[in-house]
């Protein structure tokens, strides 16, 4: 409860200083809002006038006089009008957006485990739902502060003149409030209702449209056709609930001020009758109630939206309030020259409070050398390819490259100086070539080229439509997932790093290819510390030395061949992942 | 929500005259049955609409013939009668809301009924055509606009247009001369909700593009965010959607700037109009032309010219994609099935033998058989091999008269498929497809989908003949275990065991089996392998083979390339004869021996 009301809270605090910086706008806003509400609730005035004063004496210079006045005001009221909408949503878009940019450029820059925690979903809403949540109060507040404005101007002109008769004008008109609160409440849960059994609809449909197979090989039609009749008569009922709430509220809207205008010309009519009121001011009162209509039935409605957005805020709050774990230490230093040597010293880590993954790691592996890691899942190899460019901090030791350690470095230059290819290829849904020289977007084609050869990547790129120009991802081309491998490795390549890490880089391309890139792969460790992660023997067997990783230590090391010789376990964990390998791929005998 | 929102479901493209016409015509035909109900909510919305409009007359009678006379007894009576037609007009307006949502939604069932039932009769050819998400949406969004309309678009056009021209109506029959100059301030308005309609449209469709484009990059920037950071392009990538944020807030202000210039144009008018009945109705009063109280009352019938314009100007988008949508639906209930019972079909035959006589097909120009002729004898397992696209699939297909052969005939105890009752057909041939498909429900519901009028009984029987009653026994709660959506809490093996009980309980003489590709645990496999060898005993089978053990334990094995039936015999005579078959076997022979090994 109380962790609720302090991220309300934190909320209101976000919404105050995201609108801070437009006090300008705000201000106009809020005169032009005066503005239009003056204008507005003049015009009865002067038309009552123009009866009074002109109609009734039958003075015709009086009248147009009158006329006149009222086309004037009627410009201010319009432009006033105008300004008002312009500057309100303004400031609702501004917000919007600013936050928005805000919450992403925070995000871009929130740790490696705050993301593995995250959900992107959750996150996406956070980004559109929640901050379209802000804009709706952001909305509702100026339009709020004109409606009160409104409201207080004709309570006060009409009571001037009659404090009764406005009381029996105006008095009813608070149920319309009343009425609009209760309707929404009682809606609300016949609404859900109906979106649930909509739901439950198109699942029937869907899984018959998806499952027509099954229908139709069972003869099953009949039987699908009476569950959806069901939902739909479900669908029905439910709709005829909410029709039967809407029909006793929505024909208030128009009953209620009828009352008020009944009040106006019956107690209004006696006291012009008894000489204490003018005929012109029932014409004026009458507008006066038709224009409370709107604001009667916006009351509260700021109330009931406050509450959401400010919860909205908070959980927007919450993400903008978390503080990068992994940033420049305040004395970070560039990175030192080097070969790319990596010492692990006595590293233990674990994720977000789980069990230790790596326990007082030593690992020392020289510039220029290639190493590739082996173990049974869960053994901590990722971890390891993980620390090096620091994307999280050990618990305990301490990573060095080039004998510095690394939570000292410049985080974009140690970025840099590493490369990764991660086990899961992400691409962006760009060009081929944007994708190769994601490090460096002004990297000539020559270089991309380059990058895309030592993959294995260019002969299958000159062969997609538009060569390197060829957008690929969700609404592009798509990709097998070794070419997406190929791509990922030739982006990292591009990237010319210190230090290469191939995390399972090869494993869905298919064998016959990965020989092609194994020998490119070759130039590309020439003169670079390369970290392997592999089970495919022929790749492991790349590198110089094989470190045998069990439960987040080392237990064996040498060359392929030393450990197959000299190592059961080194022999057992190749064989799993043999077979592992060999039980996704299909047995479909042709191709 | 009258006058500050906007219909935010932009149109891409408005009906043409010609395609209104036809759906408005065709919609005519559908609401005949309802003919009546409408009817009378129109009368009770002319009614209610009378009410409404009765107000400013009501107040004019109380000035001219109570104020301006000094008759309190006048004014008691406008004053009574007011509120009489004010209760009238409620009650009325409570039984249009019932009314129309009666007839409305009662149509709106009958209308999902008859479009599902329309879809589950076509072929499996149109399935094949259409996305599913498409046709999913012809039962789930495009019916739902329609449901929108009828909630709340259709009572607020009627009415609103039935305001418009009845204000029209009784200001002329008040005061034509009046009236002609009040009327003055209308084209403006029309005019400029004619294109505040258009320009915000256009705008509409371009802050959806924006915002899709934001969220894209929103969407790829977090789930991308490991690559980012491993290369240090945070900033970059931030710039990035900093374009695409601007874009749509660009895109949103624009809209904004649309509306800040309509609004001011309607509240001017309706300024202008209040002058103008004043000054001019002024002058009318001074030349005995009009009265007081009828100026008063044009004052305030002008709120019943300018809110209907507005209003019908915004319902314009609902309209359209309720027409739109209609159209849609129309056509689908106008595609004809392609597979149909023929007049005068009949039942098929029990047991008989299965014949494919020089069958070709076609998927629209795309050939798929030739002239494939094969012969099945009651209870002969025939394994269909091939490679993928060879056009095994399609072949049982034909079998279970999915589709018709182009050319040729299938025929099953000497009566062609084309000529039997559908109910018949899908009784005495089952097909068990490749996935155990399951439906949303329990355990029963899908397995009752081979035989509705089974009894708890027959199906413990059908468990037990295919030797899984221990297993069924283990769901949590036995036969009523929830499935949910697509079987999802069951695993994939308990799936297939589900659908092939349903097979059994079905109980059919000819079993067309689609072999699994995906792999199961070793366990569930044999129980999978066991319930089926159970199943198929003593009935003829047809199994799409994809893996060539399943071929080599079958009766027969025929093997389909390019379209063609291409050899035929059993396993140990196709391997004898070194063709296609037998190189088959050999490449996945050492495969799957590979495999082992490593």
């Amino acid at each position: 409860m109380d962790d609720e009301r302090e991220a309300r809270r934190a909320g209101w605090r976000l919404m105050r200083g995201a609108l801070r910086s437009q006090t300008r706008w705000v201000v106009l806003g809020v005169f032009a809002g005066a503005l239009w509400t003056g204008a507005k609730v003049t015009i009865p005035l002067l038309a009552a006038g123009a009866i009074d004063n002109g109609v009734l004496p039958g003075d015709g210079g009086v009248i147009w006089r009158y006329a006149l006045a009222m086309l004037a005001v009627g410009v201010v009221q319009g432009l006033a009008s105008g300004l008002r909408r312009y500057v309100a949503f303004r400031i609702a878009y501004r917000t919007e957006t600013d936050l928005r940019h805000r919450l992403f450029a925070h995000l871009q820059r929130l740790h490696f485990a705050f993301h593995d925690e995250a959900q992107t979903g959750q996150l996406m809403a956070r980004a559109n739902t929640d901050i379209q949540q802000i804009n709706q109060v952001v909305i509702l507040i100026p339009l709020t502060i004109a409606s009160t404005l409104t409201l207080g101007a004709v309570v006060v002109i009409m009571a001037l003149h009659n404090v009764l008769l406005t009381l029996l004008a105006l008095g009813c008109l608070p149920l319309l409030n009343i009425a609009a609160t209760r309707f929404a409440h009682r809606i609300q849960p016949v609404a859900l209702g109906l979106q649930q059994e909509l739901g439950d609809l198109s699942g029937v449909v869907e899984e018959s449209i998806s499952g027509i197979r099954a229908v139709k090989g069972f003869g099953a039609e009949r039987l699908q056709s009476k569950r959806l009749d069901h939902e739909a008569d479900a669908v029905r009922e439910r709709a005829l609930e909410a029709a039967q709430l809407r029909s006793r509220f929505l024909p208030l809207v128009d009953f209620l001020p009828i009352l008020a205008l009944v009040a106006i010309l019956w107690y209004g009519g006696h006291l012009v009758l008894d000489g204490q009121l003018e005929l012109g001011y029932i014409v004026a009162f009458n507008s006066y109630v038709l224009m409370l209509i709107w604001p009667l039935r916006m009351a509260g409605m700021l109330v009931a939206q406050a509450s959401r957005s400010s919860a909205a805020a908070g959980r927007l709050h919450e993400i903008l309030a978390t503080d990068p774990a992994i940033a420049d230490h305040h004395d970070a230093k560039p990175l030192r020259d080097g070969a790319g040597e990596i010492h692990f010293e006595g590293v233990s880590f674990g994720y977000a409070g789980d069990r230790s993954v790596l326990d007082r790691l030593d690992l020392q592996i020289r510039g220029g050398e290639a190493v590739a890691l082996v173990g049974p899942t869960g053994s901590g190899k990722t971890t390891i390819a993980r620390l090096v460019p620091r994307f999280y901090d050990v618990s305990e030791g301490r990573v060095l490259l080039d004998g510095v350690d690394v939570r000292r470095v410049k985080l974009r230059e140690l970025r840099r100086a590493v490369g990764i290819v991660f086990d899961d290829t992400f691409l962006f849904s760009d060009t081929v070539r944007e994708n190769i020289a994601f490090a460096d977007p002004q990297a000539p084609m020559d270089a991309v080229r380059r990058a895309a050869r030592l993959a294995g990547a260019d002969e299958f790129i000159e062969d997609m439509p538009d060569g390197y120009e060829t957008v690929i991802g969700e609404h592009g081309y798509s990709l097998s997932g070794g070419q997406r491998q190929r791509l990922a490795i030739a982006r990292a390549i591009l990237a010319d790093p210190r230090v290469l890490i191939l995390d399972d880089a090869t494993s869905s391309v298919d064998p016959t290819k990965e020989h092609e890139i194994r020998a490119a792969l070759r130039e590309v460790m020439a003169g670079r510390t390369t970290l392997i992660i592999a089970h495919r023997p022929a790749t492991v067997a790349l590198a110089d030395r094989v470190v045998l990783l069990d439960g987040g230590r080392v237990t064996a090391q040498g060359t392929h061949d030393e450990l197959l010789e000299s190592s059961e376990r080194y022999r057992e964990v190749l064989a799993a992942a043999a077979a592992k390998e060999a039980a996704t791929t299909t047995t479909e005998p042709a191709s | 929500m009258g006058r500050g929102a906007w219909d935010p479901h932009p149109i891409e493209e408005k009906m043409s005259r010609h395609d209104a016409t036809r759906v408005l015509r065709r919609l005519a035909e559908v609401l005949r049955p309802y003919r009546a109900r409408i009817a009378v909510a129109l009368l009770l919305l002319v009614s209610q609409t009378a009410c409404l409009l009765a107000g400013p007359t009501l107040v004019r009678h109380g000035i001219d013939a109570g104020l301006e006379t000094g008759d309190a007894g006048a004014l008691n009576l406008s004053a009574v009668l007011y509120l009489g037609v004010a209760f009238v007009g409620l009650a009325l307006g409570r039984a249009v809301i019932v009314m129309v949502a009666r007839v409305g939604e009662t149509f709106l069932r009958d209308l999902r009924s008859s479009v599902f039932r329309h879809l589950l009769s076509l072929g499996m050819d149109f399935f094949e055509r259409e996305k599913t998400g498409k046709l999913v949406s012809r039962m789930t969004s495009d019916i739902d606009a329609l449901q929108e309309l009828v909630q709340m678009g259709l009572v607020m056009f009627v009415q609103n247009g039935l305001i418009f021209v009845g204000a029209v109506t009784v200001i002329f029959f008040l005061s034509w001369q009046l009236a002609l100059f009040t009327l003055l301030v209308v084209p403006p308005v029309v005019i400029a909700s004619r294109w505040f309609r258009n320009a915000s449209n256009k705008a509409y469709l371009n802050v959806r593009d924006r915002i899709g484009a934001n969220l894209s990059t929103l969407q790829e920037g977090l789930a991308g965010v490991r690559v980012v950071q491993a290369f240090g392009r945070e900033r970059a990538f931030t710039r990035r959607f900093y374009e695409t944020n601007e874009a749509q807030y660009d895109a949103n202000i624009e809209t904004v700037r649309i509306s800040a210039r309509y609004f001011p144009v309607v509240e001017f008018a309706s300024v202008a109009g209040t002058a103008l009945i004043v000054g001019v109705g002024g002058w009318f009063v001074s030349a005995d032309i009009v009265t007081v109280g009828t100026v008063a009352a044009f004052v305030l019938y002008l709120n019943n010219l300018f809110e209907p314009i507005q209003q019908l100007s915004m319902l314009y988008n609902t309209l359209q994609q309720s027409g739109a949508a209609l159209q849609k639906l129309f056509d689908l209930l106008d595609t004809r099935p392609s597979i149909a019972e023929r007049p005068g079909a009949v039942d098929l035959p029990d047991r008989g033998t299965l014949e494919l006589d020089h069958v070709s097909f076609a998927y629209g120009d795309h050939d798929v058989l030739h002239d494939v002729s094969l012969t099945i004898a009651p209870g002969e397992r025939v394994a269909l091999v091939g490679p993928t696209g060879a056009g095994k699939s399609t072949l049982a297909k034909l079998i279970a008269r999915f589709y018709d052969p182009r050319e040729g005939e299938v025929r099953y105890g000497d009566v062609s498929l084309r000529d039997t009752t559908l109910r018949s057909l899908r009784h005495r041939i089952v097909v068990v497809p490749q996935e155990g498909f399951l439906f949303a429900g329990s355990v029963r519901e899908n397995v009752l989908v081979g035989r509705a009028d089974a009894t708890d009984e027959d199906i413990d029987a059908a468990v037990a003949a295919l030797g899984l009653t221990e297993r069924f026994a283990a769901f949590p709660d036995g036969l009523d275990t929830e499935v949910r959506e697509r079987g999802s809490r069951l695993s994939a093996g308990e799936r297939q065991l589900v659908s092939l009980v349903r097979a059994a309980l079905a109980d059919p003489t000819l079993l067309v089996l689609d072999e699994a590709t995906s792999s199961l645990d070793p366990g569930t496999e044999r129980m999978v392998e066991r319930a089926l060898t159970r199943l198929t005993a003593g009935r003829t089978v047809v199994v799409v083979a994809h893996r060539l053990s399943t071929a080599a334990r079958a009766d027969r094995v025929a093997v389909v390339d390019g379209g063609r039936l291409v050899e035929l015999g059993t396993h140990a005579e196709l391997i004898a004869r070194e063709g296609a078959y037998a190189s088959l076997y050999a490449a996945w022979d050492s495969r799957s021996a590979m495999g082992k090994v490593s």
